[in-house]
Parts: structure tokens; sequence; C-alpha cells
């Protein structure tokens, strides 16, 4: 069984790229989603193994969905092209497994995350 | 006029001295008793003419002359000359309306007041109707007020009991019930008045307590009889009063020519006052504590205060009556005030007058002030765009061309993967090699927005944003102190902008290895600090630190920069930010 996939972003493009490369690096992306809301609610519905979460959503922070999903079974990996450090500690507060720069995005490195914090 | 204020005077004092041979000879009175009528008589005259000098605009004068007139003739009802008498006492009532005329005239010589007008009209009517029916009727066999005599010169038909029913019915209507209405007229007209209005009606309170001890006399004595003691005294009272009134309302009608007297005072006062004194002096020369000063503008076409703030004038409905003051018919300023002084117009021109030098001056200092209010406005609004422009700046760059490359290189790295090593070498490499620069141009427009307008400021508010600053700058920097709370957006970047500059000078000029921060809220102010080890000697004239300073400026605060040779580099911004 692949693992599943939900992508969280509200660029169309960097949904499709994330969407075919995580493919070919062994991932089955069940869902996606534009803004906060819809997320919530395809993430809980949904429940897949790994959400990729941006950040700067159109409707709220990245970063409060994370606290929305707390008791949903999942992982949640934010992703930005900000740097951590230009969004604060809450990064690593609002219970997220992890985050990835959105240009290092890939299979390996969403393995590696999620091994290094399993 | 002059002739006839001339005229009248003659008359006062030949009417004295016929009304005083009458009240001694035919009512055969003490000198004690005779006396008073004479004075209070010529009191009013004296008193009305002078008025009626001074203030020739004014009916007053003439009102208080008539008045005394009026008090002169009523003892011609005590002659035995049939003619004399039946003058006297057709008029002889006529200084009781007179005297509630003159009162509610007061300080004016018009009497505006619906009421007033009525009470006033109704008196008349009473005072020349009801002696002159009786006049009618009388027959010389004496009524309460008048012994004994020559029957009316008027007479129709005798009917004694008539005439004294007649007199009884005046005394009723005039000394009960209309007394007792002026009193409460009086009463009310004090009591509506602004502070400094009563102050000039101050001496329509004497009239009102003569009134109220004429009513008591002539009224309630003729229901009751009182110890005579009682009434001797009340008798010397009412004169007394009597006299002084006159006298009362002319001081009170000139002491706007007094404080004109002063206006000299005033240009002394003025020569020294700062700008913001002018009003005080004028609020003082004028009496009015609650006076206000506006200047005019020209250029903007609107009044504003001494602080340089846009003033409305004032309508007449809201309770203020406005001066303008001109100078060679060029609008200048003008004096909100109070509308008692509308009765003295000449009195706040003049001191506008004396104090338009002055006023010259103190509007030039308005509309500098003025000026500067609306450059620092405008200062504020321009940083406060160029704040907002960066946001949208980075916002832009972030949802915009970042994500593009970053799109592309995913695309590039995907390419890899499906070609799977099935390619050439070359092309393997081209493409590895494109993937990094890439993320390399990305990371460089992280930079880019990251200095154009720090995302985490929005985010995470100052503390954040610092430590975030600290945790990129390659030094050792310690934020030790960071308000918690949010403040207001242009508050929070102008201070971390501080931080900021304060940093990359410390690492790309100082030498310092370590650096302390604090954000610290006291007295209404945020204080930032920033403080390094390294070599000093820092140029506060320098572009960064000179473009900080004003931005600071611009938000009302101030840029300190110590710098000392050898001793390190201290940074300090200063805001106001209000608990």
């Amino acid at each position: 069984m692949l693992p599943t996939v939900v992508i969280v972003d509200d660029h169309e493009p960097f949904r499709r790229s994330a969407r075919g490369l995580l493919e070919l690096d062994g991932y089955r992306v069940v869902g996606e989603a534009g803004d906060g809301a819809s997320a919530i609610e395809i993430v809980t519905r949904l429940r897949p193994d790994v959400v990729l979460l941006d950040i700067a959503l159109p409707d709220t922070s990245g970063l409060d969905v994370a606290e929305s999903l707390a008791g949903v079974d999942t992982r949640i990996v934010l992703v930005s092209s900000r740097d951590p450090s230009d969004i604060g500690p809450r990064v690593g507060r609002c219970g997220a497994a992890g985050f990835i720069p959105k240009d290092e995005l890939s299979g390996e490195a969403l393995a590696a995350l999620l091994s290094r914090t399993a | 006029m002059r002739k006839l204020q001339l005229a009248i005077g003659a008359a006062g004092l030949v009417l004295g001295v016929v009304s005083y041979r009458l009240l001694r000879d035919d009512l055969h009175q003490s000198v004690a008793r005779s006396l008073p009528t004479v004075v209070i008589g010529w009191s009013a005259i004296a008193s009305g003419l002078i008025a009626w000098r001074r203030r020739p605009a004014n009916r007053l004068g003439a009102l208080m002359a008539a008045y005394g007139l009026a008090v002169l003739v009523r003892p011609w009802q005590y002659s035995g000359e049939a003619a004399l008498f039946t003058v006297g006492y057709a008029l002889g009532q006529l200084n009781v309306a007179l005297f509630g005329h003159v009162a509610l005239a007061y300080p004016t010589g018009r009497i505006t007041d619906r009421l007033e007008l009525w009470l006033v009209r109704i008196a008349y009517t009473m005072a020349l109707l009801l002696p002159l029916a009786t006049l009618l009727v009388y027959d010389g066999s004496g009524l309460r007020y008048v012994p004994p005599g020559p029957e009316s010169g008027l007479l129709l038909r005798a009917d004694p009991e008539l005439a004294r029913d007649l007199e009884q019915t005046f005394v009723i209507v005039v000394y009960g019930i209309l007394a007792a209405c002026f009193v409460a007229l009086v009463v009310r007209k004090l009591v509506r008045a602004t502070p400094r209005l009563r102050r000039v009606l101050t001496p329509l309170l004497l009239a009102a307590v003569l009134a109220a001890l004429r009513a008591i006399s002539e009224f309630a004595f003729t229901f009751v009889s009182p110890p005579p003691e009682f009434v001797h005294r009340l008798y010397w009272w009412q004169v007394a009063g009597q006299i002084l009134l006159p006298v009362a309302l002319l001081a009170g009608l000139l002491r706007a020519r007094l404080a004109r007297a002063q206006i000299g005072d005033l240009l002394l006062e003025l020569d020294h006052a700062a700008p913001d004194g002018i009003r005080d002096a004028l609020a003082h020369h004028l009496g009015d504590p609650g006076l206000q000063l506006v200047f005019w503008l020209p250029e903007r076409g609107t009044y504003v205060d001494a602080a340089g703030t846009a003033i409305q004038l004032p309508s007449s409905s809201e309770g203020r009556s406005v001066a303008k003051i001109a100078n060679d018919g060029e609008r200048l300023a003008a004096i909100i005030h109070d509308p008692s002084l509308d009765e003295e117009p000449e009195l706040v021109r003049s001191a506008g007058t004396a104090a338009r030098l002055a006023l010259e001056n103190a509007r030039l200092h308005a509309e500098v002030r003025a000026q500067l209010v609306q450059v620092q406005e405008s200062r504020r609004r321009i940083v406060a765009a160029g704040d907002e422009q960066r946001r949208r700046i980075e916002r832009d760059i972030h949802d915009g061309a970042q994500q593009r490359l970053v799109a592309l290189a995913l695309e590039l790295r995907a390419t890899q993967r499906r070609l799977g090593g099935r390619v050439d070498p070359d092309v393997e490499r081209v493409l590895s090699g494109a993937v990094e620069e890439l993320q390399v141009a990305v990371s460089e427009l992280r930079e880019l927005a990251r200095g154009v307008h720090p995302a985490i400021l929005a985010e995470e508010g100052l503390a954040g944003a610092l430590e975030s600053l600290a945790a990129r700058t390659p030094l050792d920097v310690t934020v030790e102190r960071a308000p918690a709370e949010r403040l207001p957006p242009e508050i929070e970047a102008a201070a971390y902008f501080v931080a900021c500059e304060a940093l990359a000078n410390a690492v790309k000029h100082a030498e310092a290895s370590r650096v302390r921060i604090s954000a610290v809220r006291e007295h209404g102010r945020l204080v930032v600090e920033v403080a390094d080890d390294g070599r000093g000697g820092a140029n506060p004239a320098g572009t960064g630190l000179r473009g900080l300073a004003d931005r600071l400026d611009a938000h009302g605060g101030r840029l300190l920069v110590t710098s000392p040779a050898g001793g390190g580099t201290r940074v300090v911004g200063e805001l106001p930010c209000a608990s």
C-alpha cells in the first residue's frame, strides 16, 4: 500500500508539480485543497497518511489548520517558500511533524522527515 | 438731542422743586418725608441723562430719565389746584410701569422677551387707564392715597365708592399681581443668563427686591396692619434702593466703557503675550473666560485654532457669538464669545482692533503650526503608504515569481525521476544544475522579500520578528526583552527596522561579536535599544541611520545613536505607543 497524501496549497501549479513528483516518488495523492476550510473537510474525510500543508493560505494560516487537525490521525508536513525563521516559533508548536521548504520538496525529503520524526 | 437733554434736565430740576413744595405745603409732610421723592427723581434723571449722553444709541438712558420725571410728577396729585391734581393723578402711576420697563429693558434698552413685553404693556395700560377711570367718578372726597381736595377735572358722575374701588383694583392688579410677575421674570432672566450676562444683570436683583418691598408695603398692608416700626424701616429701605437703582443701572451700562478705558492695558499685555497668550488676554479683558480665538488661513479657506486645528465657526443657535476681525479689509481672525457681549459690539471690536498686530503675528504662528500638522500627517501617511507597498511587494514576490520558480524546480525534479538515468549524463547534469540554480534563485528571492518587509512581523509581531532576526544574524545576538503583545503595525515596523539597521551595521562595519536587543514599553513609549561591543565610531548622518531617524520622526519618535570610538555602538529608537 502506497502512503496516501493530501496536498493543501492555493497555487494550482504547485499542487500539480508536487502531485507529479510525489507520485513518481511512490506516494498516492488522494486529494487536494486550495484553502484551509476545505483542507480540514477533506483531511477529516479521507484521513490520509500525510498532509502536505502550505502555511500561507487565502482564508487562514496553515498553522491554524494544523492545530485544528490535532485530533485527526494523520501526519502534517508544513511547506512554504518562506524560510521557517520568517514564520516564527509556531511552526514547531502547531502539532506538525516538520517543515520542508517548497523548493526542496521531493519524495525522499518527505520520507526522510517522516522517518526522522516517527 | 443735546437741547432735549438739557430741557429734560431743567424740567427735572423745576419738577423737583415743585414736588417738594407740594409735599411740604399741600400734603404737610415733614422734610424727611418730602425729600426722598425729589432725590429719587433726580437720581433717575441724572443717571438717565448720563447714560443717554454716553450711549446715544441705547434707549435705556431716555427711559430712565422718563422714569425720573414720572416720579416727580406723582406729587401733583396732592395739589389743591384742580388742573394740577387732575394731571398729577392721571400720570401719577406711570412711574410704576416705567420702573418695570427700565428694569426689563436693561441693558440693551429693548425688551425682546415676549412675556416681559406683555408684562410691561399691561403695566402701562393699568397705570394709565385705572387712574383715568377713577378721575371720571372722583368728586374730591378723598382716596386712600389722596387727602380730600379738589374734584377731578374730568368728573362725569360723582361716585366716591366706585373711585375707591377702582383705586383698590389698581393696588391689587399692579402691586399684587404684576409685581409678583415682575419678580418672577427677573429671576427667570437671571437663571437663564450665561455667567457673563448674569454679572451684567446683577443690578436687576436690586430692582426685584425693590419691587417685592413695594408690593409688600402697598398691597399686603392694604389687608394687614404691621407694626409702625416695621413700616418705617421698610420705607427707608425702599427709598435707599430707589435712589441707588438708577446709579447701579448706569454703572452696569457703562462698565463696558470702563473696560474700553483699559484697552491701553490690553495693548501693553498683548505686547508681552506669546501667541497663545492673546486669547487669555482677550478673555480676561472681555470678561469671558470661555472665549475662543481662531485665525483665518486664506490658502486653506478655513479658521484654525492656535494649535493649527481646523475650527468651524459656531452658528448663532449654538449659544456662542462670533466677531470677525479684519485688517485692511482682509479677514484676519474671529473671536468666538459669550452672546452677552453682542450687546457691547464696540467693546469686542475695539479689543479686536487693539489686538490686531498681535493677531497678525499669532495668525502666522497658527499658519505655521497648521502647516506643520499637515506636513507631519502627510509624512506619517507617506511612511505608512511605503510600509503598505513593501508588504504588497513582499507578497507579490512570494505569491508570484517565487511560486513559479518553485513549481518549475519541482517539474524539473519530476522530469529527472521520469528519465531515471536513461539519458545522456550531460542532460542529467544540466537538469541537476538547473534545479540547483532555481533553488538559489528561490532563496535569493526569499532574502529580497524579507528585506523588503518581513512576513513574520505581520504574523508574529515584534517579539517573533526580533527573535527571527537574531537567529539569522551571524553574531551572538540576544533578545533580552520584547513586548509579548501586538502593537500598531507602523510602530512594530519602525522598531523592527531600527533593530535591522543596527544589526546590519554591527555585522558590516563594527566588527562586533555580541549584540543585545531590547524593546520595552514605558511611559507611553516603545523604546527599542540595540547595543554591540564593536569598535564604535558609527556616523549617525550615514544614509541608513539618517533614513531610520526620518522614519521614527514621522511617527513622532526619535533616534539616538551613541558610538564612541572603541566603545561599541548603542542605537536607541523611541516611538510613541500608548499603553
